[in-house]
């Protein structure tokens, strides 16, 4: 899947033009102005342009100067990688936005503090369940009360102040 | 010299208070912890801990973070030969020989000469810092718009040179950097860029939560991905942590001739506390006596390469500091930190905010004797944290990097952007592209441009008036040498071969 690959440096190159191409005509819209009074786009299409042109020299070099290369070679610096890790850890940093506001600071913190030592030690979920618990409230505590951040609050962080005095 | 004099005392007068002290300690321990556990780094702690500094002001935020630098430098070291881990980059070198001493029982004078190897540099490096950065802000004061984009451009040129990975690759980042740099309304004519109508994203994609998930999430990602393995932890005794009057001896002009290097080192674009420890070993080993002891357990392979790491991080402070530019990644956290607290780097930030350079630099001098002094000591303590599992430790990472990242601006963006820039720096890292120039990018870009079209305008768009002034030109020469002569003696190379 992730590693040092040529089939992962032609997905990179792809996207890389991809975006590239994305920026420099969007970049268009932008107005140009002159060389004596440059405008908000001047910039941006220089970028642009350059981004393309290098992504692509980029893409012809991992496509066809690397092909012989290449050869036999896919996979070989896959290794052996826990990706049940990277997708879990990835999944709860990406759903954590989405959850914070609705189930506020502990509960979402719980959740996504508990799916991530989960899936990290499978074998201990009540070990992880109250770490992950330690962790939100630790951390609610640590960051609401000691720093004053401002973080969103239910009913049980409500609690916790009321206790907390 | 009265200037500095004074300047110094009121430093440390502000230095001194209870509250800085604690938070120059409190950045040592951090950063000694951080630089004890592998991949994780005095960035990714800067990172993390880069919001929290809106509760302290300026002058607390830059003392917690020089500690953090100064300190993770000391405990990479701690690692590297002990347990032949190294903390961070540039501890990597000090592998080689401080793993090998510790092999044959003298890990504890390793420990030592790195410990005073590294006070050492960090005094001089913090001399190097009043002189040069006083300097060079007297003559920034006089640059322009043209000087300024120069400046920028040289930087990016250097840190393409000097980053790592292909050039194409580095050129490829920075201009993504750049191009993610434009992001938001255009502060001089008002135009939304890149926005799509998004009002959060008016404002500019935000630095921190691309550096945190860039160097937090995407370490640990990379970290979670390999499989866990057991570190046995060696005991050093107090007794073993004296070296011999011959290891002194051969160490102590090590340790000067490193603290000089890295500092001239620090002063360039890259990553150049690990380049300063490569460049300290080479030199070593071509000035030795016994050149055959090194890889072998040579103490001057200890000493001078690990008070160049702690000196090129003095160095790196200047042109931040004089010139308002970061050329390393941890700077531009510290840049970040100053832009919280409204404050602008720059030659006019001395003059104007004296009393926060100053403090600071009486902190970093306070931080380096508070890590000499607790960290041999607790040597074994720091050592210890290794046997916390790393599938304990990612998570609160993790969870500490999201609410370090929502607790700025409370944005769900920030946090999508943290998630999103976490996923594309462990991609980057796994098929080797350098991150740093695109985070750097991202951090210079909007200021190469703001100077360029402010250059443009006063020359009247008259690009030779912008190249042929004195300082212009000679870093343009600069820039172009560093860049073409490597590539022609590759190409000589390739020739006679």
């Amino acid at each position: 899947m992730i590693g040092n690959t040529p089939r992962n440096h032609k997905i990179i190159a792809l996207f890389l033009l991809g975006f590239s191409l994305f920026y420099f005509f969007g970049s268009f819209r932008l107005k140009m102005g002159t060389l004596k009074i440059p405008g908000p786009g001047l910039i941006p299409v220089v970028l642009g342009g350059l981004l393309v042109f290098c992504s692509g020299f980029y893409l012809y070099r991992v496509v066809f100067q690397n092909r012989r290369e290449s050869m036999g070679k896919e996979g070989s610096a896959e290794g052996d990688k826990n990706y049940r890790a990277i997708a879990g850890v990835l999944a709860c940093t990406l759903i954590y936005p989405f959850i914070l506001e609705p189930l506020k600071f502990i509960i979402a913190t719980f959740a996504a503090g508990f799916i991530m030592l989960f899936l990290l030690r499978p074998r201990r979920p009540l070990s992880s369940g109250f770490l992950a618990l330690s962790l939100a409230v630790g951390a609610f505590l640590v960051f609401s009360r000691l720093f004053g951040v401002a973080l969103p609050s239910g009913f049980l962080e409500n609690l916790i102040f009321r206790i907390g005095g | 010299m009265l200037e500095i004099t004074q300047g110094l005392l009121g430093g440390f007068a502000t230095a001194l208070k209870p509250l800085y002290l604690y938070y120059a300690l409190l950045g040592a321990v951090l950063g000694t912890i951080t630089g004890v556990l592998p991949g994780l780094g005095p960035l990714g702690a800067m990172a993390i801990l880069l919001s929290f500094t809106l509760s302290m002001d300026a002058t607390g935020a830059m003392i917690l973070f020089a500690g953090i630098y100064y300190g993770a430098m000391y405990g990479g070291s701690t690692t590297s030969i002990l347990l032949n881990i190294p903390g961070e980059a540039a501890s990597v070198v000090t592998c080689i020989d401080g793993y090998k001493m510790a092999q044959k029982g003298r890990g504890g004078a390793a420990l030592t000469v790195a410990a005073v190897g590294s006070f050492i540099a960090g005094t001089i490096s913090i001399l190097g810092l009043m002189v040069v950065a006083l300097f060079l802000s007297d003559i920034a004061l006089r640059f322009g718009p043209a000087e300024f984009f120069a400046i920028g451009v040289c930087g990016l040129i250097l840190l393409m040179r000097l980053s790592g990975g292909s050039l194409l690759q580095s050129f490829i980042m920075i201009l993504v950097g750049m191009a993610l740099g434009t992001v938001g309304v255009d502060f001089l004519a008002g135009t939304e860029r890149f926005t799509f109508g998004n009002v959060e994203l008016g404002q500019g994609i935000d630095f921190l939560p691309v550096a945190m998930g860039i160097f937090g999430i995407a370490e640990v990602l990379t970290t979670v991905a390999e499989k866990e393995s057991l570190q046995t932890v060696q005991k050093v005794k107090m007794r073993d942590l004296l070296p011999t009057m011959k290891e002194w001896k051969r160490s102590i002009p090590a340790m000067f001739r490193g603290s000089f290097l890295g500092f001239a080192i620090g002063l360039v674009p890259g990553p150049s506390p690990v380049i300063a420890t490569f460049v300290s070993y080479i030199s070593e080993k071509k000035i030795s006596k016994n050149p055959e002891e090194f890889g072998e357990g040579a103490i001057e392979a200890v000493a001078g390469p690990e008070a160049a790491n702690n000196d090129a991080v003095g160095g790196a402070y200047v042109p931040l500091f004089a010139l308002g530019i970061p050329f390393t990644p941890a700077m531009a956290m510290v840049l970040g930190a100053l832009m919280l607290h409204g404050l602008t780097p720059g030659p006019n930030l001395i003059k104007e905010k004296s009393e926060l350079f100053w403090a600071v630099i009486a902190s970093m001098y306070i931080g380096n004797f508070m890590l000499i002094v607790l960290n041999l000591p607790l040597v074994n303590v720091f050592v210890s944290i290794l046997r916390v599992p790393k599938n304990i430790l990612m998570p609160v990472i993790v969870i500490i990097c999201m609410i370090g990242v929502y607790s700025v601006n409370s944005s769900l963006l920030d946090l999508l952007m943290l998630a999103l820039f976490g996923f594309i720096g462990y991609i980057l890292r796994a098929v080797g592209f350098p991150v740093a120039p695109l985070i750097l990018a991202m951090v210079i870009g909007p200021m190469i441009e703001t100077s360029l079209r402010q250059a443009l305008n006063i020359t009247g768009g008259n690009i030779g008036d912008m190249i042929f002034r004195p300082i212009c030109l000679t870093l343009y020469i600069l820039a172009s040498l560093t860049f073409a002569v490597p590539l022609i003696m590759k190409a000589i190379r390739k020739g006679k071969g």
